[in-house]
């Protein structure tokens, strides 16, 4: 494969990206449920790094995007006095990834000798009980969680810290959609990428022809988490300016995550742009038109999408998909 | 001593609700053991359970020990609905598929619970006096619970061993296509299966109301799932008997746990105590995730 063929599936990622980006800021009134829907995508092209690539679900993803949450809370909280300006920012999405790797690294390295049932239970197992934790030993203020809109006030100014909240915060999750978009392709063509895939088709066999699979598994959980983690800094503590237990280890987002990359079709680049772009744009509106209906039509959706469709809208798009077209839906 | 009064106390406490955690995790188990499924949506089956017996007790004042029939009899009807539905599909399709599936059922079952009854967190209150044991008073309601869950449990074994669709289904348990091969409908013994497991969760909702007096709602079953989880795999994951001797285990650590906690200054025992249960999962899958009560390994 020529070096654009590698890459050539990025193009129409990046391109939903800028026309996205277009419409939020030229269209008055768009940017809320583009960055709505940003979200979304993000969280898909993350969750597929491990889910679309390893064919494992982590029914506890959703600790990870807490833990980066507590990290941005923790960073700004305790360096508030440090006079650090942007810095802290910066800090904070760093420690977020620091803490999301390093909890993605323990749980790989227990969780992921076990397979599928195991595998799921151990995990749900793993988000409950760190949730569990932190409010049953009042670490990070137990089950009142950290609030930091005060401690922002004070860094930036009353101004920025609104700026903060209402656009930077966007534009992260923006740049991290981007990033995991090159990540997934990079691993894609190397050899961790096809070394996944043999996973993905039959674990045994790929052990057998002296693939390290623990070793691979581990490293797309870890970049995987790290996504989660930074996508939790951005678009919950900073956009909302305060981290509660009881939402940010709420299973739902897993939930939405499997959703959207089952939708759009596990382990292709596309498939979570696509899943959340329709799971998106399905929330949005339906919250409006018919407030609180969301998961009663969207769990059935699901288990349709499981019988029906179980490679998802890009999956099957791909089969049909010939020469030149397909080498940009990967 | 106080201490040990109180521990002794909720020891015993702890064995009556472990009982109905036996009860709760058996449907779980005998759905994985035949179909090799888990039912990620364990939890929202006992939440139907648990409306059953309050709105039985609330509109007819029936009960709750005589709704535990119309709960085992509603929950095998929709145990066969969704067997029919979606899982029948989903037999020979990868794990991924039957997890999503199940997942997806009970979220669809707790907002269908939450648009017809609303969030509200309810409960209802069967007095019927209690027995006092000196370290501590135990409600004959919740004694009852206790021996109901051993008499199902009971019946439920001598029905596996004595009578010939028992024997089809350890059959199947054994080797499904052995079974096949000797003349046995194994999809209508899947689907059989499938809806005494649900029949069961059901059941066991009704007996779970024993013990939350005020936490009856759509999304109580989440807590369970969890626990069934935890209890399924002490148990073996793919047996109904460990399942229910597993759950008498986990209502001593659970109450035993919560006791020695209690007496850390500075912390919330009650979310300790769920964290002591979860760490327990985690060492368990990784010393011996056949289960500790032995169990095959397949």
């Amino acid at each position: 494969m020529s070096f654009f063929d590698k890459y050539a599936s990025l193009i129409p990622v990046l391109l939903i990206y800028v026309v996205l980006f277009a419409i939020g800021i030229l269209v008055p009134g768009m940017w809320q449920p583009v960055a709505f829907i940003m979200f979304y995508i993000t969280l898909g092209q993350a969750f597929n790094i491990f889910l679309g690539l390893t064919g494992y679900v982590d029914f506890g993803y959703v600790a990870f995007l807490a833990l980066g949450a507590y990290g941005m809370a923790i960073a700004v909280e305790s360096l508030g006095g440090a006079n650090l300006g942007f810095g802290i920012i910066l800090i904070g999405l760093v420690l977020a990834i620091v803490m999301a790797s390093i909890l993605s690294l323990a749980v790989g390295a227990v969780a992921l000798r076990l397979r599928g049932a195991y595998f799921a239970i151990a995990t749900i197992g793993v988000n409950e009980g760190f949730r569990y934790f932190v409010e049953g030993a009042r670490i990070w203020g137990g089950s009142e969680g950290i609030i930091i809109s005060g401690a922002m006030r004070n860094i930036f100014g009353r101004e920025t810290a609104n700026f903060i909240s209402t656009f930077v915060s966007d534009i992260l999750v923006f740049i991290i959609a981007i990033l995991a978009a090159i990540v997934t392709v990079l691993i894609m063509n190397r050899k961790m990428g096809y070394a996944l895939m043999a996973v993905r088709e039959d674990e045994d066999a790929a052990k057998v022809m002296g693939i390290n699979v623990t070793k691979y598994k581990v490293m797309a959980f870890i970049a995987s988490a790290s996504f989660a983690g930074l996508i939790g800094a951005s678009a919950w503590t900073l956009k909302m300016t305060y981290v509660f237990p009881s939402d940010v280890f709420l299973i739902t987002y897993t939930v939405e995550a499997i959703v959207i990359v089952m939708l759009g079709g596990a382990g292709t680049l596309m498939g979570p742009v696509v899943g959340g772009l329709i799971y998106g744009i399905l929330k949005y509106y339906l919250s409006i038109t018919l407030p609180g209906f969301q998961l009663i039509i969207l769990a059935p959706l699901l288990v349709v999408i499981v019988i029906a469709f179980p490679e998802g809208v890009v999956g099957a798009l791909k089969r049909k998909a010939r020469g030149n077209a397909r080498k940009y839906l990967r | 001593m106080p201490f040990f009064e109180q521990l002794a106390g909720n020891l015993v406490y702890g064995a009556i609700l472990g009982s109905v955690y036996g009860l709760s995790t058996m449907g779980l188990s005998l759905i994985f053991g035949v179909l090799r499924i888990v039912n990620v949506g364990h939890g929202p089956f006992i939440m139907l359970g648990a409306f059953t017996a309050f709105w039985m007790f609330t509109l007819f004042g029936i009960a709750p020990v005589i709704s535990i029939s119309v709960a085992l009899v509603l929950g095998l009807a929709l145990g066969f609905v969704v067997f029919f539905a979606v899982i029948k599909r989903l037999i020979n399709a990868p794990e991924l598929s039957t997890l999503l599936a199940t997942f997806a059922i009970g979220i669809f079952l707790e907002e269908v619970a939450k648009f017809i009854w609303g969030p509200d967190h309810r409960g209802y209150s069967w007095d019927i006096g209690s027995i006092d044991l000196s370290i501590t008073l135990i409600p004959y309601s919740k004694i009852l619970a206790f021996i109901s869950s051993i008499v199902i449990a009971y019946l439920l074994y001598m029905w596996f061993q004595k009578t010939k669709l028992g024997a089809a289904v350890r059959a199947v348990v054994e080797d499904s296509e052995g079974a096949a091969a000797c003349g046995i409908n194994v999809g209508r013994i899947y689907a059989l299966s499938f809806a005494i497991g649900i029949g069961l969760t059901v059941a066991s909702g009704v007996l779970v109301t024993l013990f939350v007096p005020v936490g009856i709602n759509p999304y109580m079953g989440h807590e369970y799932t969890l626990k069934a989880f935890v209890i399924a795999v002490l148990g073996g994951l793919a047996s109904p008997w460990g399942a229910f001797y597993a759950g008498f285990i986990f209502g001593l650590i659970e109450n035993g746990s919560y006791t020695l906690l209690g007496t850390i200054p500075g912390v919330e025992p009650f979310s300790l105590t769920r964290f002591v249960a979860f760490s327990l999962l985690l060492v368990i899958l990784l010393i011996k995730p056949t289960g500790l009560l032995g169990g095959e390994s397949k």
